[in-house]
């Protein structure tokens, strides 16, 4: 690899804090490059993760970085903190070579990461998290009592309302990835990379959240922004690169292009609309929920039809995922009906929603959703060994031929029927969780957040795998705090705001905010 | 994810049969090794290739071969069960005191295989009422059902057992030991369920991810019931053939078996992390164990040594495994 002087002007000091936000929006050429790529190369065996990239990233920016699960994301943040060793090419911080070959020198470079799922100690406290690796000690002993006060004293400091002495795993997934990102900046962050921040955060979360991006912009701190969600990089970031299959497409700057441009370079094929869905007319009833009751819930109501979607949207904590949960048989109810196809059903446990043909798909697809280290086929026929077996035996062929139909019908990407399910993209384990209930022959489908942390690409074949679904004639139910997917994707809209229907809404019948104005209770 | 990784039947039936045959290697590695040592035994002593050390190995090994069976239902839904070997002493004296009550052979042993649902069931009561770590729910049976066995008999041998019930252990049928056969009656079933029926399934399902296999329709209280007893089960079964072996019952029969039991599994192939192994390891797993300190003996090996070599082929037969494993990724 020849290293030769690149056609950006160097210089031996980075941008200290308040110089850097000054000369930006201008051509970025001039702007000092903190931290530079020069054909950065991964290969792993069997994969060429990271092709020949070349990336700057200047002293002071708010870089975005997109691209689609598997385009080299999470690898090109595993080798900035050390994590990973690259195959070849130079990585240049001021303009120095650089081996960065232990995490432990990127973060004496201040080179931090918060990733997208949080790397801390559940059972410690939110003090001793942030210490972590750093403690103070007295004649060897820890100081409690200095470091909680001290934690406390950041997280007020960056407007965060969180309790510094308060263990970490009473907290939301949300607040530790607050208490993730406090605990980088109070490090002399000088480099810090978010990855996927928002994906578990509620809306007054977000905007903490931003506040504190802005504010670390502000002393000068260089952020690299991960994330799927367009409107955020619209909001926050100065440039953006975009990452297909290792490679680098293109680094765009912000207000010179728009979210169509990125989506092509993403994908590299058009797409009309990201929030898709086909014109199904609804049919006749298939759930009937009657003045439903339980903890967190009360006096539901509502009817879904084949080949509809029904959304719920609701704040956390607004009680639609309880309510949906009861309707899947995981939570106690304590008062209403339930009719399938006219008909009441008792539905008390999950066998018998899954036998009244209610299926629920978790929010958390790896966790709660997939038998990761078995394969694909033990997967997709998981929930439907009795209709496969005879007298308590599994017939083999009929295993088989199952998981091939749904491999071919879902176009899922596995190596075979054989292959661990671990081994497959996220989108494609989405697929399996799917399929595993077509089998099944189930109708109804509840999904929780059924697109969390997927991509762009991805989120488009989940839409079309709706759209198959209501073709067939099911109904779905989608949960999510997410507004514009519900608000696209619903054909009626219920908002839940304390365990209540606060209002009901068909397809994009009033606008966004009214709707939050009701999850919200204005 | 792009579009080109999409294939169909034909090279998911290569990896499939990769798999196969990696699995299939792994098995045979292990019968290399004890082919090998079989025949490195062979020449090194006068002793170890006769009908009678051969007949002597098997029955050994047949002991070990049926409660590592029980414990690979366990282990593959990712508990432990460290109660085999508590259980082996607790039936061996209950069924030497249920003969020497006169009891007919067929009743006694009956009885004495009850033991086997009645402390599978409260294991699995413990672990999924009470939420006790399987670790610690059979740690406490493991020392309270000793105990049971010392407070039955106090302590004492029990003799005086019925002639046909001693003898049965050291009778062959069709030139084979009969405690051969009892393995073949356990190993058989237990195959074909844990590779060929639902059950099976479910055992893999919940030791893989148990949130996923509730949300399927999976009853995991059902399943945990399920590999306790049966692990019970089989302990309760060997403690009966144990005491028939040694013609005598005595409470501390067993002791440390339910470690070995452990490692005749992982030797075998199984993961204590769960959702992997299968019936033929632990079978392997165990004759081997029982080799080596058959071998061990013969070979006039100090017996405290025997424990240091046991101890140090678990680690490197498990970690050449695990090497092999991630290879295959």
């Amino acid at each position: 690899m020849s290293v030769s002087s690149s056609h950006s002007t160097k210089t031996d000091f980075p941008r200290r804090p308040g110089a850097a936000g000054n000369d930006e929006g201008g051509n970025p050429n001039h702007v000092t490059p903190l931290l530079e790529l020069r054909s950065l190369d991964k290969r792993f065996i069997g994969t060429h993760a990271l092709k020949e990239v070349d990336l700057s990233f200047n002293a002071g920016e708010i870089h975005a970085i997109v691209g689609e699960n598997g385009a080299g994301k999470s690898t090109l943040i595993k080798i900035l903190t050390g994590a990973y060793q690259r195959s070849s090419g130079d990585i240049l911080w001021n303009g120095k070579s650089l081996s960065l070959s232990t995490p432990l020198q990127a973060l004496d470079l201040g080179i931090n990461a918060v990733h997208q799922e949080v790397v801390l100690c559940p059972h410690l406290s939110v003090a001793a998290n942030m210490f972590l690796g750093i403690e103070q000690a007295r004649f060897g002993f820890l100081r409690h009592r200095a470091m909680v006060r001290e934690a406390q004293k950041i997280l007020d400091s960056l407007g965060f309302d969180l309790p510094a002495a308060a263990m970490l795993n009473t907290l939301t997934i949300g607040q530790q990835q607050l208490v993730a990102t406090a605990r980088a900046a109070s490090r002399g962050c000088r480099f810090l990379i978010l990855d996927e921040p928002t994906a578990y955060l509620t809306r007054a979360e977000t905007d903490q959240l931003f506040t504190l991006i802005r504010r670390l912009h502000g002393e000068g701190v260089t952020i690299v922004y991960i994330s799927h969600r367009m409107e955020e990089i619209f909001e926050l970031a100065e440039r953006v690169s975009v990452l297909r299959d290792g490679r680098l497409i293109a680094t765009r700057v912000v207000a010179e292009t728009n979210p169509d441009e990125l989506i092509r370079d993403m994908v590299a094929r058009s797409i009309d609309e990201v929030h898709y869905k086909e014109q199904i007319a609804p049919g006749e009833p298939l759930l009937e929920v009657e003045g439903l009751s339980g903890p967190g819930f009360h006096d539901v109501s509502l009817t879904v039809r084949r080949g509809e979607i029904v959304g719920l949207y609701g704040l956390i904590g607004a009680g639609r995922s309880e309510f949906a949960q009861a309707v899947f048989g995981r939570r106690e109810r304590t008062a209403g009906q339930m009719r399938m196809h006219g008909k009441p059903v008792n539905i008390r446990s999950v066998p018998d929603a899954i036998r009244a043909g209610v299926v629920l798909l978790p929010e958390s697809r790896r966790d709660q959703g997939l038998c990761l280290n078995l394969d694909v086929r033990f997967n997709l026929a998981l929930p439907s060994f009795r209709q496969l077996s005879a007298g308590g035996f599994v017939r083999r062929s009929e295993e088989r031929r199952v998981a091939e139909t749904q491999i071919s019908d879902l176009n899922i990407a596995t190596a075979g029927p054989g292959a661990q399910a671990l081994t497959l993209s996220g989108g494609n384990q989405q697929k399996i969780v799917i399929g595993k209930w077509l089998n099944h022959g189930a109708e109804l489908f509840i999904f929780d957040e059924p697109t969390v942390g997927v991509d762009v690409g991805t989120k488009v074949q989940i839409y079309q795998l709706f759209a198959e679904l209501l073709r067939k004639g099911a109904g779905i139910i989608i949960i999510s705090s997410y507004l514009p997917e519900v608000y696209d994707l619903a054909d009626t809209l219920h908002v839940f705001r304390r365990g209540e229907i606060a209002a009901t809404y068909s397809a994009r019948a009033v606008d966004h905010e009214t709707i939050l104005g009701k999850a919200i209770g204005n | 994810m792009s579009e080109s990784t999409i294939q169909d039947g034909t090279p998911s039936a290569a990896t499939e049969k990769r798999q196969l045959q990696l699995g299939f290697l792994r098995s045979l590695t292990l019968l290399f090794l004890l082919v090998l040592i079989w025949v490195a035994l062979s020449f090194a002593t006068d002793s170890f290739f006769t009908a009678a050390n051969i007949s002597n190995l098997m029955r050994q090994g047949a002991l070990w071969a049926i409660i590592a069976v029980g414990q690979t239902f366990v282990i593959v839904t990712g508990g432990i069960d460290l109660s085999v070997g508590a259980v082996v002493g607790l039936s061996s004296t209950v069924v030497a005191i249920l003969l020497k009550a006169d009891l007919p052979i067929w009743a006694a042993v009956f009885c004495t295989l009850a033991i086997g649902p009645a402390v599978g069931s409260f294991h699995a009561f413990g672990i999924l009422r009470m939420g006790l770590p399987p670790f610690i729910m059979t740690l406490a049976t493991l020392t309270g059902l000793r105990g049971l066995g010392l407070l039955l008999t106090n302590g004492l041998t029990i003799t005086g057992m019925p002639p046909e019930f001693v003898d049965f252990s050291r009778e062959t049928f069709l030139g084979l030991p009969t405690l051969f056969w009892m393995v073949v009656i356990v190993v058989v079933p237990a195959y074909l369920l844990l590779h060929h029926t639902i059950w099976g399934r479910y055992v893999y399902a919940v030791g893989s991810n148990a949130e996923a296999a509730r949300l399927s329709g999976v009853s995991n209280a059902r399943t945990i019931y399920l590999v306790y007893i049966t692990s019970a089960t089989c302990a309760a079964f060997a403690g009966i053939l144990t005491a028939s072996r040694i013609g005598v019952g005595v409470a501390t029969t067993g002791e440390g078996w339910e470690l070995q039991s452990i490692a005749a599994a992982v030797i075998g192939g199984a993961s204590l992390f769960g959702a992997v192994g299968s019936i033929p390891g632990p079978l392997l797993g165990s004759i081997l164990l029982t080799t080596i300190s058959n071998g061990a003996n013969l070979l006039n090996v100090n017996p405290f040594w025997q424990r240091i070599i046991t101890g140090a082929l678990i680690i490197v037969i498990v970690w050449l495994d695990q090497m092999r494993r991630s290879g295959r990724r």
